[in-house]
C-alpha cells in the first residue's frame, strides 16, 4: 500500500514532465524527455554553474587562510535559504491543499502513511533547490583541498543534514501559512507584499553578490570569529563538511532529532489543518443602502475585483504599475546626478537623454500586460460575458480600461518626474505625455488581440492562464520589442531629426497601429469571442 | 414567447441538434428532456444567445437572436447546469454586479434580493465571497441573479441538481408564480417526476431531434412521463 501511495505521490511531482495540464493530455515521449533536459539544463548547468562558479571564488581564499568551515557554513546557509525560498509557497498547497487529500483518507490507509508520502514530497522539492547549492560547493571544495574519504564523509552529511534544515524549515512555514490563512483577511493583498519583499531581498542579494563575496574574502578573521562567537552551531556543521568526526556526528545527531520532532507536530495537526473547511471568521451580511452602476461602470469594477482578488494576476501582469512610481521617486531624488554622470561619461545632449526616456517610460510600462491573460481568466465563467445583455466590445473595453488606467497613470507620474529633472523643451514635454499614453492603449489592445489568438480557458489554476501563457510572454515581449525599436531608432536618426519631431512620428505610428488592432477587435475579435 | 425553428447546430461533422421546432407561449413551463448528450444543453444556450447556431430561427417575444441578441438577452435570464460564477465576488457584489447590467433600480433591487435571499436562507451568506459557497449556495445565487431582473422567460439547465428539498419545493412554486404572471419557462432535467409534476408542456430529445412534444396529456396519456421516456428511448 505504502508503495503504491509513493508511486503516485513520486508521479504527482513530477506530473508535468509528463502531463500537459493546458491541453489536458499526456505529453509525448519526446515532449517529456526534451522538457526534462530543459529542466536539466536550467537546474543543473545554469543554477548549478553559477553557484560552482561563487564557490570557486569563495573555497581557495577562505580555505587557505584556515576557515574551510565558515565556506561550508556560508553555502550551507545560502542553500538553506534556497531551498526554502524554492519550497515554501509549494509546502502549504502540497500538505494541507492537496485536491486527493479528501479520496486518500476515504480510502483504507493509515492516515501516518499518508502523512510520510507528503513530508517526502515536501523534503524532495526542498532539497533539490538545496543541494544545486550545496552539492556544487562540496565538489569545488574536494577539487582545492584534494579528496579524502572524511572530507567526502563529512561533505556528505553536511548535505543531507542541509536538505534535513531545509525540509524542517518548510514544514514549520507551511505549518504557520496554514494557521494564519484560516484567520487572514484580505490574503490576496498579503500575499503580494509577501512576494515583493521576497523578491526585492532575492534582487537585492542577487546583485550585491559579488561585493558580498568580495566583503567576506576580505573581513574573512572577523566574520569567521564572530559566526564562532554568536552562531556556535553554524560553526560545527562548517567543521563537519570538513569531516571532523565529532562535528560529523553532532550534525547527524541534530537532524535525526529535528526530523522526529518535526513528524510529532506535524503528525499533530495535520488532519485537523487538512480536513478544516479553511473559512476565516463568517461575515454576516448587512443590509447598506446600493449605489447603481451603469453597465460599462459594472463591468470595469468587475475587472478590477478580479485583478484585485489574484496575487498571480497582480505579480505577473502588473508589475509596471510599481515599478513606474517608484521609478519616478528615484529619479525625482537621484536623477540629476544621474543625468550629470551619463551626459558626462556618453556624448549624449540633453535632448537626446529626453527622448530617451520617454521611450524607458515606454519600456517600463510594457512591464504591464493586464489584457494578455484576460480573455483566458474568463474561464469557466464565459457563459455569462456571453449571455448577458452586454455587446462584445463592452467587455473588450472594461478589459483595455483597466490596462490603461493601471498603466497610464503611473506612466504620467513617471513621465513628470523626467519631466521636472530633465527639463526638456515644450515639444519633448508634450510627447513625454503623450507617447506612453498611446503606448498603454497600443499595450492593451495587443494583449487582447494576442488573447483572443491564442486563449486558454480550461484551466483549473489560474497559474495556467497567467504564469504559463503564451498570451503573456508574447504581449510582454512585442511591448518591449517596440519601446527599444523607438529607442534605437532615434539614437540612428538622432542627428537628422529633432527630439519632439521623433515622438511625433512615434505617437503617429503607434496611433494607427493601435487603431488596427482596435478595428481587429471591434471585427474578427467580436467573432472569435462569440463562438469562444 | 419563445419560438425556434428548424433549429440545427453541428460540431465538425456531428449534428448537436437537428431541425428541431418548438414554440412556448406565455404562461407555459416547458421542460425539455433527453439522455445525456441528446441536444438539450446545446438547444438552451442557442436559445440564451451563447452559442450560435448554423441553421433556423430562434424569436424571443418576437425578437430574433440572431438579429438583435442585445434585446434577446434583456429579456431573459440563463440559469447554466453548473453555477460557475465570479468566485472573486462576494454573494451580494454578484447580484447588484447583475442588477447594474440589467439596469434594476436601487430601490427594486434591495426588495427583491431581501425578498429572494430570505426565501432561500442566503441573506446571511451574501457577505461571504462565492469562492466560499457550496454548490447548492451558488445555485440559489443563481436563482435570485435570474429573478433579480424580473426577465419575461427564463431558460435553467438542470436547476434542482445541488438544491436541498426545501429550497427545490420554493423554486418550483417560484416557478409556478412567475409562469402565472405571464412568462415562461424553458428547463431541462433528468427527474422525470418532477417535470411531470410541474410542467404545462414537455419536449423530448433523442440524438438532437425532437421526438415527442405538447402538452403533457398528450405526451404520456395514461402512463407515467417515465415509462414515456423510457419507451422512447428504446425505440
Amino acid at each position: 500500500m505504502f508503495k503504491a501511495l509513493l508511486k503516485k505521490q513520486l508521479y504527482q511531482l513530477n506530473q508535468s514532465f509528463f502531463y500537459d495540464s493546458k491541453k489536458g493530455k499526456s505529453r509525448s515521449k519526446g515532449s517529456s524527455i526534451a522538457f526534462i533536459v530543459f529542466f536539466v539544463v536550467i537546474m543543473v548547468g545554469v543554477l548549478g554553474g553559477m553557484f560552482f562558479y561563487f564557490s570557486k571564488i569563495l573555497c581557495e581564499p577562505l580555505v587557505k587562510s584556515g576557515y574551510g568551515w565558515l565556506y561550508f557554513a556560508l553555502q550551507s546557509l545560502v542553500g538553506v535559504m534556497m531551498g526554502v525560498f524554492g519550497s515554501v509557497f509549494n509546502t502549504y498547497a502540497s500538505l494541507y491543499k492537496a485536491k486527493d487529500n479528501d479520496l486518500l483518507l476515504s480510502l483504507p490507509i493509515p492516515v501516518r502513511q499518508i502523512l510520510v508520502v507528503r513530508l517526502l514530497g515536501v523534503y524532495l522539492m526542498g532539497a533539490m533547490y538545496s543541494v544545486i547549492i550545496t552539492v556544487p560547493a562540496v565538489i569545488v571544495y574536494l577539487m582545492t583541498v584534494g579528496f579524502s574519504a572524511s572530507a567526502f564523509l563529512g561533505s556528505l552529511v553536511l548535505v543531507l543534514s542541509g536538505t534535513v534544515v531545509v525540509f524542517v524549515l518548510s514544514c514549520i512555514l507551511g505549518l504557520a501559512v496554514a494557521k494564519i490563512s484560516d484567520k487572514l483577511k484580505n490574503k490576496s493583498i498579503v500575499t503580494v507584499i509577501f512576494s515583493l519583499a521576497f523578491l526585492g531581498i532575492y534582487y537585492y542579494v542577487y546583485a550585491n553578490a559579488f561585493n558580498l563575496l568580495g566583503a567576506v574574502i576580505e573581513n574573512v578573521q572577523t566574520i569567521g570569529e564572530k559566526v564562532k562567537g554568536a552562531a556556535y552551531p553554524l560553526y560545527v556543521f562548517g567543521k563537519c563538511g570538513e569531516g571532523e568526526l565529532l562535528p560529523v556526528l553532532a550534525a547527524l545527531a541534530f537532524s535525526v532529532l529535528i526530523l522526529a520532532l518535526t513528524y510529532v507536530i506535524m503528525e499533530k495537526s495535520f488532519l485537523k489543518i487538512a480536513t478544516s473547511s479553511g473559512k476565516s471568521e463568517r461575515k454576516e451580511y448587512r443590509e447598506k443602502s446600493v449605489k447603481t452602476k451603469s453597465p460599462n461602470k459594472a463591468l470595469l469594477s468587475k475587472e478590477f475585483s478580479r485583478f484585485l482578488s489574484s496575487p498571480t494576476y497582480m505579480l505577473n501582469c502588473a508589475l509596471g504599475t510599481l515599478f513606474m512610481p517608484v521609478a519616478g521617486i528615484v529619479v525625482l531624488i537621484k536623477g540629476e546626478s544621474l543625468l550629470s554622470m551619463l551626459t558626462e561619461s556618453l556624448p549624449l545632449e540633453n535632448e537626446t537623454v529626453s527622448v530617451l526616456a520617454v521611450f524607458s517610460v515606454c519600456a517600463v510600462a510594457s512591464m504591464n500586460d493586464l489584457t494578455a491573460p484576460s480573455v483566458s481568466l474568463e474561464g469557466k465563467n464565459l457563459w455569462l460575458s456571453q449571455s448577458l445583455p452586454i455587446s462584445v466590445w463592452q467587455i473588450f473595453s472594461s478589459k483595455l480600461k483597466l490596462h490603461v488606467l493601471l498603466t497610464a497613470i503611473p506612466a504620467l507620474f513617471l513621465s513628470v518626474c523626467l519631466c521636472v529633472v530633465l527639463r526638456p523643451s515644450v515639444g519633448v514635454i508634450a510627447g513625454m505625455v503623450a507617447l506612453p499614453f498611446i503606448f498603454s492603449v497600443f499595450g492593451a489592445a495587443l494583449g487582447l488581440v494576442i488573447n483572443l489568438k491564442m486563449p486558454n480557458l480550461n484551466w483549473t489554476n489560474e497559474t495556467a492562464a497567467v504564469k504559463q501563457s503564451f498570451s503573456v510572454l508574447i504581449a510582454l515581449f512585442a511591448g518591449f520589442s517596440v519601446a527599444l525599436v523607438g529607442a534605437v531608432g532615434y539614437l540612428v536618426l538622432a542627428e537628422k531629426i529633432e527630439g519632439y519631431v521623433y515622438i511625433a512620428i512615434a505617437s503617429a505610428a503607434l496611433t494607427v497601429v493601435t487603431f488596427v488592432l482596435i478595428r481587429r477587435l471591434k471585427t474578427k475579435g467580436t467573432e472569435i469571442f462569440k463562438n469562444l | 414567447m419563445l419560438e425556434i425553428k428548424n433549429l440545427t447546430k453541428t460540431y465538425g461533422e456531428k449534428k448537436a441538434v437537428d431541425s428541431l421546432s418548438l414554440h412556448i407561449a406565455p404562461g407555459e413551463i416547458y421542460g425539455f428532456i433527453g439522455h445525456n448528450g441528446a441536444g438539450k444543453t446545446t438547444t438552451l444556450k442557442a436559445v440564451s444567445g451563447i452559442l450560435g447556431f448554423d441553421e433556423g430561427e430562434i424569436k424571443i417575444g418576437g425578437v430574433s437572436v440572431k438579429e438583435d441578441p442585445i434585446a434577446c438577452k434583456k429579456m431573459l435570464a440563463y440559469i447554466p447546469d453548473n453555477p460557475d460564477i465570479y468566485e472573486f465576488m462576494t454573494g451580494i457584489k454578484y447580484l447588484n454586479f447583475i442588477a447594474d447590467i440589467f439596469g434594476v433600480g436601487a430601490k427594486e433591487r434591495e426588495e427583491r434580493i431581501r425578498k429572494y435571499a430570505d426565501l432561500f436562507e442566503l441573506t446571511k451568506d451574501l457577505a461571504e465571497p462565492v469562492s466560499a459557497y457550496s454548490h447548492g449556495m451558488k445555485q440559489k445565487l443563481a436563482i435570485i441573479s435570474a429573478w433579480l431582473h424580473e426577465p419575461k422567460l427564463i431558460i435553467m439547465d438542470e436547476p434542482f441538481v445541488g438544491l436541498d428539498p426545501k429550497a427545490a419545493h420554493i423554486l418550483k412554486g417560484m416557478m409556478r408564480k412567475f409562469c402565472d404572471r405571464g412568462n415562461a419557462i424553458f428547463f431541462s432535467t433528468h427527474v422525470l417526476e418532477v417535470a411531470e409534476k410541474l410542467c404545462d408542456k414537455v419536449a423530448i430529445i433523442k440524438g438532437g431531434k425532437l421526438i415527442r412534444s405538447g402538452t403533457m396529456e398528450e405526451v404520456k396519456g395514461d402512463d407515467s412521463l417515465e415509462e414515456v421516456f423510457l419507451e422512447l428511448e428504446g425505440e
